[in-house]
């Protein structure tokens, strides 16, 4: 083990490396800056990047992407109280209303650290718990894995909020997308209208580009209404005394805890988790009345919360081959064009590589950090680039990225059918999440059921009496029934303490 | 009937009953395995049922949520522009393709014309070179 840890830690070592990890953080600051450039945009459109690159020299800078744009949306949160991605929104809640008090440095810096914080402990979560979780999962069988992908769709779509039907329309779209192709079993053509570019079945990364990319350049063009806000504010002083340091270390830590064991759940990432952090932060403190009013808990809890689900995404992704967020889908699709399969067998087989992953998320903890504090100023000027220049830069590199991964033009035109089918699934209100998860775990699903009844030998009932796909199947069926129960309960009557 | 739920329960359906008669026509599996048309059936049958279900969700809910499509204008131009400049791709050279493309664009999301001409200009030549000259892949 110590000989794989020191071998993690030489391949990070690598001034490449360290390098592209430098280049993603600091693209990821400057994405999760922007309002409407989030974390996944980024990682979708500057993926194909890295495929002329080692895996650890891409990962590097696709992690320091991810690590570097949860953090910085906190910056327009707390500056011009638009979340700079989803996950940051409980952020602007305390963040702008510091700001309004004057005291945007204070907020940005508290950012910073309890985002670093965040980070860290999930990335501990991950260095610690991912080995057992991984040899647990190593006793998975085909029927095991079916179980697993079945309930990583069905989590997916109870986390859709209020659209949970949309949610599993969408996700069994993602299955039927994931049928393109031949059949795993027997290699009988699907859904290829005899072009062979769909052989292989669909792209996932121009799919991805197009989804997240194109898709919201048009949706932010639609919703254009108003000029967009500039950040005026004076900065200040930006580190916290060790006074205020001591008032937010416990819900820092409280949010962490929370964040990194949400994020470890299929699609329920740092937006849920720092929402949830932030409630029970207020539930804890004796002065409730200040959250919401610029309380350096809620603030702290928020922003550690949304940055532990990186490490609680980056765990189920890592041991089980299931994204635990739609950035953790796209780092799958990253990873297996270099070859790497994630799951148990990644951690029987290379685990220097998982170690170098654990080093990178350290790093770029840092990394983040550092310019979280250092660089508040200068990022908060990224704040009055006109909204045009990002969009066509967006489309721009997500074209000629789709074109660069296989030379292809399908894959552009795929990118653009996923871009204008994107953008009609956020306006009619359909998650995309789901849609994702269903397109990844498609060929896992169905290969996986096939297998298992071959093992079997037909014999479909025989498969219940296996306890671990029992146990994912009924977790599977309380998943999608949980949402009815509280819509049920809802209807009922109020709940005071729902409210 | 609320469109936000109509409109895409309509589309959901169809594909759903699409899948299902597509699956059917596929090799049907041998002793008592699945063949190559379990899943699309299964996939299509599940979708199917759900669509029916947010169809009548639309029907219980009325004057609910709106599908609503705002500058309907500049999002159909900004994507037909799109649509126009990925219809060249691969006629005459990158360069000037691309930044006469950028530069519609941008005027047309309204911007000037010096800047749009500028920043598209530069963006053209940071992505040629980015791909081009640093990855190698041949734009033209």
């Amino acid at each position: 083990m110590i000989a794989e840890i020191l071998a993690g830690l030489a391949a990070v070592l690598d001034w490449h490396v360290l390098g592209f990890l430098a280049v993603g953080v600091s693209l990821g600051a400057v994405f999760g800056s922007l309002p409407g450039l989030t974390a996944t945009m980024g990682v979708a459109v500057l993926t194909p990047l890295t495929f002329w690159v080692s895996a650890e020299q891409g990962l590097a800078m696709l992690l320091g992407i991810y690590c570097g744009a949860i953090p910085a949306g906190g910056i327009p949160a707390i500056l011009i109280n638009v979340p700079g991605t989803p996950a940051s929104i409980a952020t602007s809640w305390d963040g702008y209303s510091l700001t309004r008090k004057g005291q945007a440095g204070l907020a940005l810096g508290v950012n910073a650290l309890a985002s670093a914080i965040g980070q860290l402990t999930s990335i501990l979560f991950l260095a610690f718990l991912a080995f057992p979780i991984a040899s647990f999962a190593l006793q998975f069988g085909p029927a095991e894995y079916f179980g697993l992908a079945l309930l990583g769709i069905s989590l997916m779509a109870g986390v859709s909020g209020r659209y949970v039907l949309k949610g599993m329309l969408a996700g069994t779209l993602g299955l039927a997308l994931a049928l393109v192709g031949l059949d795993p079993m027997t290699a009988y053509p699907r859904y290829t209208f005899g072009m062979s570019e769909f052989l292989d079945g669909i792209s996932f990364v121009p799919v991805m580009i197009g989804l997240f990319g194109l898709g919201e350049v048009l949706v932010q063009i639609s919703e254009r209404h108003e000029a967009r806000k500039t950040a005026s504010a004076v900065i200040g002083r930006i580190v916290p005394s060790t006074s205020e340091a001591r008032t937010m270390i416990g819900a820092t830590f409280s949010g962490a805890t929370v964040g990194t064991m949400v994020g470890a759940i299929p699609a329920a990432g740092g937006d849920i988790g720092s929402v949830i952090a932030w409630e029970q932060a207020r539930r804890a403190s004796k002065d409730k009345e200040s959250f919401g009013k610029g309380s350096l808990r809620g603030l702290a809890a928020s922003c550690s919360a949304c940055n532990a689900a990186i490490g609680g995404a980056m765990t189920t992704m890592l041991t089980l081959g299931i994204p635990g967020d739609a950035v953790s889908a796209i780092l799958i699709g990253a990873l297996l064009i270099h070859g790497i399969q994630p799951g148990p067998l990644l951690f029987a087989n290379n685990q220097s590589f998982v170690f170098s992953i654990v080093f990178l998320l350290v790093l770029a903890s840092l990394l983040i950090m550092a310019v979280g504090i250092l660089g508040a100023k200068p990022l908060a000027r990224i704040l009055n680039i006109p909204s045009p220049w990002l969009w066509t830069g967006i489309v721009l590199f997500g074209t000629v990225g789709s074109y660069a991964l296989n030379n292809a033009v399908v894959d552009v035109w795929a990118m653009y059918a996923a871009g204008i089918a994107g953008f009609l699934f956020r306006k009619a209100q359909i998650p995309l999440g789901p849609l994702v998860l269903g397109l990844i775990l498609g060929p896992m699903m169905e290969s996986n059921l096939r297998r298992a009844l071959i093992l079997s030998r037909g014999d479909w009932l025989g498969l219940l009496s296996r306890p671990i796909l029992l146990a994912f199947l009924s977790a599977t069926v309380l998943s999608l029934l949980w949402p009815l129960i509280r819509a049920r309960r809802a209807a009922r009557g109020p709940n005071p303490e729902a409210s | 009937m609320t469109r936000s739920n109509s409109i895409p329960g309509a589309v959901f359906l169809a594909i759903g009953l699409g899948l299902v008669a597509t699956g059917l026509a596929f090799p049907e599996g041998v002793g008592g395995l699945p063949g190559a048309g379990f899943f699309p059936k299964a996939i299509g049958g599940v979708m199917t049922v759900l669509a029916c279900g947010l169809l009548v969700r639309g029907r219980e809910v009325p004057g609910g949520e709106h599908a609503e499509i705002s500058n309907v204008s500049q999002v159909a131009g900004a994507a037909a522009l799109l649509f126009v400049y990925l219809l060249l791709w691969g006629t005459g050279y990158f360069i000037p393709r691309t930044a006469a493309f950028l530069a519609l664009m941008l005027r047309f999301l309204g911007q000037g014309w010096p800047s749009a001409l500028g920043y598209s200009a530069a963006l053209t030549a940071f992505v040629y070179l980015a791909f081009n000259m640093g990855l190698n892949v041949s734009l033209e």
